[in-house]
């Protein structure tokens, strides 16, 4: 098992947990259910989202034992049959509107068993939910070749005049029966939305009129593969060709290892609407060049060209010198379509070396640190407040539509906040527009702390923007708040006070700053100011008032003070 | 290292995803991991020169890469939400200095409030803070990010790290730290 882990970790997988299927069934129901389950060791292991040649046992093993230098990568060959001989697939310009694309391949004299049938569906699901977001991008669907006969036809039709009977079903039905009959499928109800509304259903069919599938639904029982089928035709179709290539090649490369011939694949040739041939799949072997030098200078590491080849090698990137041993080729299989660039190869070179090999250095070149001046202010003040003996708060940036508004004796659409289009709770509506719902709530879940409850926060709030090239901006605030049995304006009135003289900023009208009286809706009446400095109303202080205590469940008088401090940066 | 700005909480998908080739099929734009935003809905602006580059690299490819290949739609970058890394602001920051006349090596870093759209757990919360630097000069290789990455931890106190390869959209070659 630790070997196991190791080998997993330098690869790049991880090994998240070893447990075994009566383990999973103790957790999830019970231990007397688990009894008679088995007991052999399961791993269950991480796959990086990119790597859709690991998702299945057959191609994680196979990249495992490449790594170790235990096989070499195999050759995956196209055989493509004799005039006449090959199966066909037509694609019809009715499927334009809903799922333009389709590709297939054939496995032929292939040999199943339970392991190798349950990989390979388990295969399938696993693409369906990665590369094919679930299904919208492509979708796979599998059958028995010796049920049917080409040539294959694949168009839409009306919902009413697509008539089959469905996998595991017993009688037949029409498509929009089945999307009735899956709407409460625990799995299937998911992906009816990707054609439901269409007017044409996308659809299958041999040459005798038989539904192989309606994708991304549902295959047609008559095509139904088990583990006694011997030729398997594969079809993607979706909206992306890219994608759909890519699924096909996956498919193929992995389970043509069970092949009569292991390896080979036969092609079927693809015609389009408007009369174009193509072969698939396309199991294509890019040939690209690397300088060995380029190589060793990204990763930090000095190896010689052929140790590097050896290393890419490993990573199933078959690779030798060339030139006068000053460049490799290296060979992309199908199975890597991961590989975009120079520096996926770099990457995988540096894996193959080991990362913990790598010799670790530190950059030569000098530069001048420097804090961000509305950080350092930050930063300078937050512990003169809490020498003043106010304690800090970090609250959430996110709230509900009633903290800003309608707790506070406002109208929502003064506030110009920036709202959340898809809350998971009504507590992440909108983005805060002042930092004072934050500290009432942290009040009034420590109520039961000895009074004065005495709370800052200075920190960023959100508003909509106009003049930003995104429509909304951050403003930096400073916020306090004095709960106690009497209000204690005359403290927060202090602490105004104490922050000017901080930021030397003298009490007057024409250089310093002011407070004038004024109204607040969250504010009592007469008790309540606004403060002036730099040209501009910069916030407000006051007694809260009642209505505003009530609704944040407090039950004390409460002094607030709220101002933007990034004017005095 | 120097600190760079950071205050916009709300980003356009552009910065955020585009600009650091995430496709924009990926997972990570779903529904379920972003705070997309109703109001401001759209950025109104985008960097027309660099938006046209971005579009032809995931389309098309470019720059030794082979690309997407798949139709990159200008509407999806329009999109604004609640940044979910603080690379967006790297990304930006990058942009800025390639505009500079003669390229000067710079050391970033920014430590600030990203939002995920997850459900919440005893380890989970939907803000949490990230830590991020960026190291921008000529001739820098892997083992320099693991150096400056092992002097950073040792700073905090953290000496036994090891590398692990992984993935990410943006960066390659890519790794996790694990401390043991």
């Amino acid at each position: 098992d630790e070997e196991f882990n190791e080998l997993c970790f330098e690869f790049g997988l991880e090994l998240d947990e070893i447990t075994s299927e009566k383990d999973i069934i103790s957790k999830e129901k019970g231990e007397d259910r688990a009894k008679g389950a088995s007991d052999t060791v399961l791993y269950k292991i991480d796959v990086p989202a990119n790597r859709y040649d690991l998702l299945c046992l057959e191609g994680l093993v196979r990249g495992l034992q490449v790594f170790k230098e235990r096989i070499n990568l195999p050759r995956y060959e196209k055989i493509i049959p004799a005039e006449g001989e090959g199966q066909k697939l037509i694609i019809t310009e009715k499927t334009v509107q809903v799922r333009p694309h389709a590709v297939a391949a054939v496995l032929r004299d292939i040999t199943f068993t339970k392991e190798r049938y349950d990989s390979f569906i388990d295969l399938q699901e696993k693409l369906h939910q990665n590369i094919c977001r679930r299904r919208a991008l492509v979708a796979i669907g599998t059958h028995d070749l010796d049920t049917i006969s080409g040539p294959f036809t694949y168009t839409a039709k009306a919902p009413l005049e697509i008539k089959f009977k469905p996998l595991n079903q017993s009688q037949e039905y029409t498509a929009s029966q089945i999307m009735d009959l899956y709407r409460t499928d625990s799995h299937l109800r998911h992906y009816l939305h990707l054609i439901e509304n269409k007017p044409l259903y996308p659809v299958i069919y041999d040459s005798n009129g038989v539904v192989l599938s309606m994708p991304p639904i549902i295959n047609g029982d008559h095509t139904k593969i088990s583990i006694n089928t011997k030729n398997v035709l594969i079809e993607c179709t979706g909206t992306d060709i890219t994608k759909a290539k890519i699924v096909l090649d996956i498919i193929v490369t992995m389970f043509s290892e069970y092949c009569e011939k292991p390896f080979t694949v036969e092609a079927v040739e693809v015609v389009y609407p408007n009369g174009k041939t193509h072969i698939y799949p396309e199991l294509a072997y890019r040939k690209e060049k690397v300088k060995p030098e380029l190589i060793n200078k990204k990763i930090g590491i000095s190896e010689t060209p052929s140790s590097l080849a050896k290393l890419l090698t490993r990573m199933c990137l078959k690779s030798h010198v060339i030139g006068n041993g000053n460049n490799i080729e290296i060979e992309i299989p199908p199975t890597r379509a991961d590989i975009i660039h120079a520096c996926d190869i770099v990457e995988d070179a540096a894996i193959a070396y080991g990362y913990n090999n790598i010799q670790m250095a530190i950059p030569k070149t000098y530069t001048i640190a420097n804090q961000l001046p509305l950080n350092k202010l930050t930063e300078l003040l937050r512990l003169d407040l809490a020498a003043a003996g106010f304690t800090e708060a970090l609250t959430f940036a996110l709230c509900s539509q009633e903290d800003v508004a309608d707790k506070l004796g406002m109208d929502i659409s003064a506030t110009k906040a920036v709202r959340i289009a898809n809350p998971k709770t009504a507590e992440f509506q909108v983005a805060r527009t002042t930092l004072l719902p934050g500290l009432l709530k942290t009040i009034a879940a420590n109520r039961k702390m000895p009074l004065p409850l005495k709370l800052f926060e200075i920190s960023d709030i959100v508003v909509k923007d106009p003049n930003t090239d995104v429509g909304a901006r951050n403003y930096r605030h400073f916020c306090a708040v004095y709960y106690n049995k009497s209000p204690g304006f005359e403290i927060i009135h202090g602490l105004l006070d104490r922050v000017m003289q901080l930021l030397e900023v003298p009490p007057n009208e024409e250089n310093g700053y002011t407070i004038k009286a004024a109204e607040g809706s969250a504010f009592f009446p007469g008790r309540c100011a606004e403060v002036f400095a730099k040209g501009q109303s910069i916030g407000k202080l006051g007694v809260l008032h009642p209505d505003v205590i009530t609704k944040f469940e407090l039950t004390m008088p409460c002094s607030a003070l709220e101002i933007n401090i990034e004017p005095f940066v | 290292f120097t600190e760079m700005p950071t205050q916009n909480f709300v980003e356009s998908s552009f910065w955020n995803f585009d600009a650091l080739f995430q496709p924009q099929q990926h997972p990570a734009r779903d529904q379920h991991d972003t705070f997309f935003l109703q109001d401001p809905a759209e950025a109104p602006e985008l960097p027309p020169g660099y938006t046209a580059k971005v579009k032809k690299v995931h389309s098309q490819g470019g720059y030794g890469s082979q690309g997407y290949k798949y139709e990159w739609r200008l509407e999806e970058a329009r999109r604004n939400l609640l940044r979910t890394h603080t690379t967006a602001a790297s990304a930006r920051m990058l942009y800025r200095l390639a505009q500079q006349e003669r390229f000067s090596p710079v050391k970033y870093f920014s430590i600030d409030r990203v939002f995920r759209n997850e459900s919440l757990d005893a380890t989970h919360l939907a803000e949490f803070h990230q830590v991020e630097g960026v190291v921008a000069d000529r001739g820098l290789t892997l083992g320099h990010l693991m150096g400056i990455l092992r002097q950073f931890f040792t700073k905090l106190g953290i000496t036994q790290l090891r590398f692990k390869p992984a993935y990410n959209p943006y960066t390659e070659p890519s790794m996790e730290v694990f401390s043991y």
